[in-house]
Order: structure tokens, then sequence, then C-alpha cells
């Protein structure tokens, strides 16, 4: 099947399966983009607030920091295995596969690394929490200054971005490729 | 169980949960990931009603127990999620107030009674059509994530609003309910095999070819 090509039913035209174009290069690359802009999302504050001549700031990890140290040590844990451990397992993970994948090989161990992509993947909530952020501004625009950091700005990118590297590879083809490149 | 159309689980063949090669049930384990193989999930329908049950216990408790405190020049105001929601309404958030609704109250809420259905269904207690099931199925699967955006929430205004004695923010024992809620229903989600709803399909009942989820042979 030519690349970009799908294949439909012959009765009904439904589309079965379509080959995605440099599957593996676009799912390689649009990690990388991942890796720069977590990098991003760690270094610069998500939101500053001013009020009471006071400025604090939001930052990935301190929304994690804060619920351990203020008595909610479970669920900061779970905030950061959802907005910061995931999506990094996520995009190492896919590095570590397809990079290799893409000159025909498979990278040791790259079967349990594929297997941990999968099981993490629902586990991933960049965009629940990007909702999250948008909810509390609202919340806190009517008692405070509140303002966009870049690192918030870095996060969109990164959903995004994260959403392509996911779309550029099915999962089954993935699979299917680790399968022909181990033989 | 020998029906009109061919299933892998008769000829003994099992799809893995993982990465849907399709391979003998006897080999155990898939050739491919190396996970556990079933032609069903073993104990599905117990496992996802332990679940299911422990999730509907902690839903009441995440709903009337208070998910963060504010302190405010001295004074205290626990804050539930249904409050919360209801003081997005009253200052004329409407859209806010209606994704709150939806994401903290609704969904858990229809996710637990969607997977009691699915369970009663899969277990032939009642019979609606198998293609609706699949579908509510579906959406409770890809909806459930979004429920987490109170604890979100939570987590990001305890980490803003730190102003010592003038406001500040902790975090209350709902979140940690509510959080679990999510949690639980997600695993229960997970546990439940949707080919438990094929299964009960007569197939001399139906006149029109039924598609066969799993019947990809690689």
């Amino acid at each position: 099947m030519p690349e970009g090509g799908s294949a439909r039913c012959v009765c009904c035209g439904a589309k079965l399966y379509r080959n995605r174009p440099a599957s593996l290069a676009r799912a390689t690359a649009f990690s990388l983009t991942g890796l720069v802009l977590m990098a991003m999302a760690h270094a610069f504050p998500f939101i500053t607030m001013d009020a009471a001549g006071m400025r604090t700031s939001l930052s990935l990890s301190n929304a994690a920091h804060a619920l351990i140290d203020r008595g909610s040590p479970l669920l900061g844990i779970a905030l950061a295995l959802f907005t910061i451990i995931a999506p990094l397992v996520m995009a190492c993970g896919l590095i570590y596969v397809c990079g290799p994948l893409m000159f025909g090989r498979a990278a040791p161990g790259a079967t349990a690394v594929t297997r941990w992509i999968s099981r993490t993947q629902p586990w991933n909530m960049i965009e629940v929490f990007l909702l999250g952020v948008l909810v509390s501004l609202m919340k806190l625009n009517r008692v405070a200054e509140v303002n966009f950091g870049p690192g918030f700005w870095a996060f969109v990118v990164l959903m995004i971005s994260m959403a392509a590297a996911v779309a550029s590879i099915d999962r089954k083809e993935l699979w299917d490729r680790l399968e022909v490149a181990r033989q | 169980m020998s029906g009109r159309f061919p299933r892998a689980v008769d000829d003994d063949l099992a799809t893995c949960h993982l990465c849907g090669k399709v391979a003998p049930a006897a080999r155990g384990e898939c050739p491919r990931c190396g996970v556990a193989i079933h032609t069903r999930k073993p104990r599905s329908i117990e496992r996802t009603i332990a679940l299911m049950v422990a999730a509907s216990a902690l839903y009441m408790p995440a709903m009337t127990l208070p998910v963060m405190t504010l302190r405010e020049l001295g004074d205290v105001a626990p804050t539930t999620i249904p409050e919360g929601m209801q003081a997005f309404w009253k200052s004329g958030d409407y859209p806010i107030a209606v994704v709150i609704f939806t994401a903290s109250i609704l969904i858990p809420f229809l996710k637990i009674a969607s997977l009691a259905w699915v369970c009663a269904a899969a277990t032939g207690r009642v019979d609606p059509s198998p293609r609706m099931l699949a579908k509510v199925y579906w959406i409770t699967e890809s909806l459930g994530r979004w429920s987490m955006i109170d604890i979100f929430v939570v987590g990001i205004l305890v980490a803003l609003v730190q102003l010592g004695a003038y406001m500040s923010v902790t975090p209350g024992p709902g979140a940690l309910a509510f959080g679990s809620v999510v949690i639980l229903t997600m695993f229960a989600a997970t546990s439940f095999d949707p080919r438990l709803l094929w299964d009960r399909i007569d197939p001399h009942m139906n006149s029109e070819p039924t598609p066969q989820p799993d019947a990809r042979e690689s």
C-alpha cells in the first residue's frame, strides 16, 4: 500500500486502515519537540498572580508539591503522575522505540518500553490539566490579577505536539514494525 | 457455542489486550509483547463490580465533604464540589458552571451507572442492543479522564493562593474521595471486557452480519 493511502471496505467504503505517511519519523520528531516543550513548561511559570502586594506563580511541579506539603500527598503524587511522569514516559518511549525503528532496528528492551507507552497513555492528562488551569484562572480573576506565563503557552503547544506524536503512528502499526524488526 | 459468524474464541484464539495480536489462547502469553492473554479477561465482571462499588461508596463523601478550604483574613470557608459549581453559576460564568457540573458531578455518576448497566447486560439481566452498549462503553471510557479537572483546580489553587495571613487555600478530604472515585472508575472501565457484550448475541436472531470487533488476523 502506498504511503498516505488507505484501504477501504469494498462493500461500504468505510476506511479500514490508513498507511500514515512517514509515521516513525513524525512520531520521533513530535516527541523530541514534546521533550523541549516539557523542559520549557518546567522552567517558566504557568500563571502569575498579583494580590495584596504579593506575587505568587504556578509551575507544573509546584502544584504537585503544594498538594504534598499541605496534607494531600496522594493527590499530589497522582497529579505529578498524570501531568509530568505520563507525558515524559510517552515522549521518551516514542523516541527510544521509533528512532531505531526508522533504521529497521529494535532497541534493546523496546518491547517493554512499548508496553509502558500503551499502559501510561490513558493516564496522560495534559489537556485536562490545561482546562483545569483555565477554570482556576476564572476563579481567581475575581480576587486578584492573574497573567499567563510562557510555561502555559509551552504546555498548550506540548498538548498539540504530543497529540500529533500519538496520531502519527498507529499502536498496531508500531507493534507490527517492532515485530518485523526483531526477526 | 458456534454461531453463524466465525469468532476467535471458538477456535481458541485470543486477542492480546495490549498489542492486539491474535494468538492461540493455550500459549498463555502474547508472542509479540509478552503480556498474559485470555480469550476473555478473567473475572472481568466481578472486578468491575468491585471497583464500581468502591467508587459509588466514595461518591457521596466526594460530593458532600469540602474539596478545599479558603482562609481569607481569618475567615474560613470550606467549599464542596457542588458549591464551587454554584458559585460560578451565580456569578454568571455559565459555561464554566456547565463544564464543572458535567466533569465533576454528571460524568462520575453516569460512569458508575453505565458500568452497572453494561455489567447487567453482560450477565444477561437486561437485554439492550449490543451496538448501543458498545457505544455507551466507549463513551464512558473516553470521558472519564475529564473528571480530574476538579483535582487539578484544587492543586493549582493550593499552589497559587498562598498569601500568608491574607489568603490561603488548603486541600480538603473531599478532594481525596473525589480523586479516588475518578481513578477507581477508570480502573473499573479498563477491567471490563467489552467482548462479553457481544457474547450475548444469539447468532441466529440476527439477519444482518454483525461486525466482529476482534476478528483481526495477523
